[in-house]
């Protein structure tokens, strides 16, 4: 008896929280603070990490795309996390809201992947010789990107909604293999990157000096790459909701 | 609670991209009746029968049906292979050692032409292939759509009879059809 | 309808399509007797370029061999009479997988290790090569299935090109494999790698692929 009552008020949450309408005032209220705080500490990192962080006893003043590459490379893997806890959710619970989140994730992953692909070859030229690569982290970053790509035109081939959403559900969830890779990739196979400056369970190897600004850069392109998914989750309940009196209202 | 239907369907509705085909639909079937669904083009018909078999899902509402229910189905494609023969395609269904196959192949005939490839087949006799699936599979619920197009005279009398003899024996039927039939059936019209 | 009925129904409709099976396995003989001719004659590349030039022509191989794999069933009512008789369709997706395996991926391991006895003349390591073909045949058959049946009404290109990135770390473990059979070090570790891969899979992928079909029915 309490399991049936405790099944009907996690429901009732649950579609009461998924709703569209709602989670589109929520997030209108939410983004100019989202939008400001990010820039303020993305540009004040930045600044930090350019001009007043010494040079690197190797690399020299180079390194310093770190603070791009770095922060985009990092958001690009956990959005492809979020894309696929959302489209889990989809599937499980049938909240449309979660198939709107994650189809307006993959555009955004696609552009934040390709940030990091060219930021790494810029930064490759001066420390490796070479703007690009076989090894393995780089081609599994490179094989993300094509996933996001490859999400993005299946979607899109489907006219009928109901179906392209659980679809890109499946594939964005059996694609989730490849982040472990990524993220592993780097240790099993010796290649050109570097091994994990930051882990969990050791002192970073990286100089303190360096680290803050690269956190905080890692902060405030998060924050920076989140309004922007906010904005395009906002485009898809324009696209799909358009036929609903409260866009219309709204509009 | 305890009823004798076979198969329920409580408010159903189904919407495609946000375009309604049919609401509040709703019928009680019992064993040996047998239910016409009525409509015009592109009202739903097929889409309809599909959500009982269990194939489509419905936008809202509930089907429900008796437990271990077993149903047959036969709709626009007539799941037949057509590169194989006839033979073949029977020898698929794993209908090969029927009792009634010779009798029925005579009656439907198609006798001759059990080592015909199905692609060289008419129109007609496909569906009368295809018919045989209904005829040899016991079933407790026949789902139709638009089974008569096609057939000559004689196999359309012979699935009448077929149909009857089912319903006597405690079947339910819902088919669709524009062409008239002569079995007493509830008429239901998704207009 | 039981295991031995479905099995030996998706043999006799493969068989029948004799295109189906004897393409892929046509194709790969082509391309394996047509690449020493772009090599020249004195070159001591040959065997060195070998195992590359296998390795993609059986997943270019395999590519071919799906396509449409499920489209027949699909268009002419097959799948939709499956489901309402109540039958297990991840098992049918799972031996229909099985018996394209059987009659494509088999014999092209067979011919890819005798290949390999002619261009390296080593029996070793034909032995070596050749159940890690089967495993990775096996592997790209079902992930380049699983990409067939997304687009699966829109053509198979669509598909085969979206699970195109999910072969290639195969592609990476077998080149170490190459490696692990030349230099004979480390090979059964490997072996095991792709085997516990496959494991994974095998049973997996069919119970997903069997969902997207089920989606595309409604």
């Amino acid at each position: 008896m309490l399991r049936e009552i405790l099944i009907i008020v996690i429901k009732k949450f649950i579609h009461q929280f998924a709703s569209p309408k709602t989670y589109f005032y929520q997030v209108n209220r939410l983004y100019p603070w989202i939008l400001y705080i990010s820039i303020s500490i993305y540009i004040s990192a930045i600044i930090w990490g350019l001009f007043f962080t010494p040079k690197d006893f190797v690399q020299g003043h180079s390194y310093r795309i770190i603070y791009f590459h770095v922060p985009a490379s990092f958001v690009a893997q956990s959005l492809y996390a979020a894309m696929a806890i959302s489209s889990a959710v989809f599937l499980i619970w049938r909240v449309k809201l979660a198939a709107y989140l994650s189809r307006s994730i993959a555009p955004v992953g696609a552009m934040v992947t390709f940030i990091a692909l060219v930021s790494g070859s810029i930064w490759g030229i001066p420390t490796w010789g070479t703007w690009w690569e076989w090894d393995a982290r780089i081609t599994s970053t490179l094989i993300l990107f094509i996933m996001y790509l490859g999400l993005i035109s299946l979607h899109n081939s489907f006219n009928n909604f109901e179906k392209a959403d659980k679809l890109f559900s499946y594939l964005s969830i059996i694609g989730f293999v490849q982040i472990p890779i990524i993220k592993k990739s780097v240790d099993w196979w010796s290649s050109l990157h570097q091994p994990a400056s930051i882990t969990i369970s050791d002192k970073p190897s990286i100089d303190p000096s360096m680290l803050y600004p690269l956190f905080m850069a890692m902060i405030g392109f998060a924050g920076l790459v989140a309004c922007i998914v906010i904005l395009s989750s906002k485009v898809q309940i324009y696209i799909r909701e358009k036929n609903k009196n409260w866009i219309k209202d709204y509009v | 609670m305890e009823s004798s239907y076979l198969i329920e369907a409580n408010n159903l509705a189904y919407k495609i991209n946000e375009v309604r085909l049919f609401t509040n639909f709703s019928f009680n079937l019992k064993a040996g009746e047998a239910l016409h669904i009525r409509g015009s083009n592109g009202s739903g018909k097929s889409t309809l029968i599909r959500i009982l078999c269990g194939i489509t899902p419905s936008s809202k509402g509930k089907v429900n049906k008796k437990d271990e229910l077993v149903c047959s189905y036969l709709g626009h494609k007539n799941a037949l292979k057509t590169y194989l023969s006839v033979r073949d395609n029977i020898s698929l269904l794993g209908l090969s050692d029927h009792e009634s196959l010779e009798s029925l192949l005579s009656l439907l005939d198609l006798s001759e032409k059990l080592d015909v490839i199905v692609a060289n087949l008419s129109f007609g006799q496909q569906k009368k292939v295809a018919l045989l699936r209904i005829f040899l599979t016991g079933a407790d619920l026949i789902l139709l759509d638009e089974p008569f197009v096609g057939l000559d005279s004689n196999s359309h009398d012979l699935l009448c009879k077929f149909l009857e003899k089912k319903l006597h024996a405690g079947s339910g039927l819902i088919y669709t059809s524009h062409i008239p039939t002569g079995i007493s059936s509830k008429d239901i019209s998704l207009d | 309808m039981n295991i031995l009925l479905l099995l030996k129904n998706e043999g006799l409709k493969l068989i029948k399509k004799t295109r189906a099976w004897l393409g892929p396995i046509l194709i790969f003989i082509l391309i394996m007797v047509a690449f020493p001719l772009t090599v020249e004659l004195t070159s001591n590349n040959l065997s060195d370029a070998f195992y590359p030039v296998l390795f993609i022509s059986i997943l270019l191989v395999m590519m071919l061999a799906t396509e449409g794999i499920f489209l027949e069933d699909y268009d002419d009512g097959t799948l939709e009479l499956f489901l309402i008789s109540k039958n297990s369709l991840s098992q049918w997706v799972f031996l229909k997988i099985f018996m394209h395996w059987l009659l494509i991926g088999v014999p092209i391991s067979l011919l890819g290790a005798f290949f390999n006895l002619g261009a390296n003349n080593d029996l070793s390591s034909s032995i070596m090569l050749f159940p890690a073909l089967l495993i990775a045949t096996y592997i790209f058959l079902i992930l380049f299935c699983f990409g067939n049946s997304l687009s699966l009404t829109k053509g198979s290109a669509l598909g085969t090109l979206i699970t195109l990135p999910l072969t290639l770390p195969i592609l990476v473990i077998l080149g170490k494999l190459n490696t692990a059979i030349i230099f004979n070090i480390n090979y059964f570790e490997f072996l095991i790698l792709i085997f516990g891969v496959l494991s994974i899979i095998i049973f997996a992928f069919p119970a997903i692929i069997s969902r997207i079909i089920k989606t595309h029915l409604e």
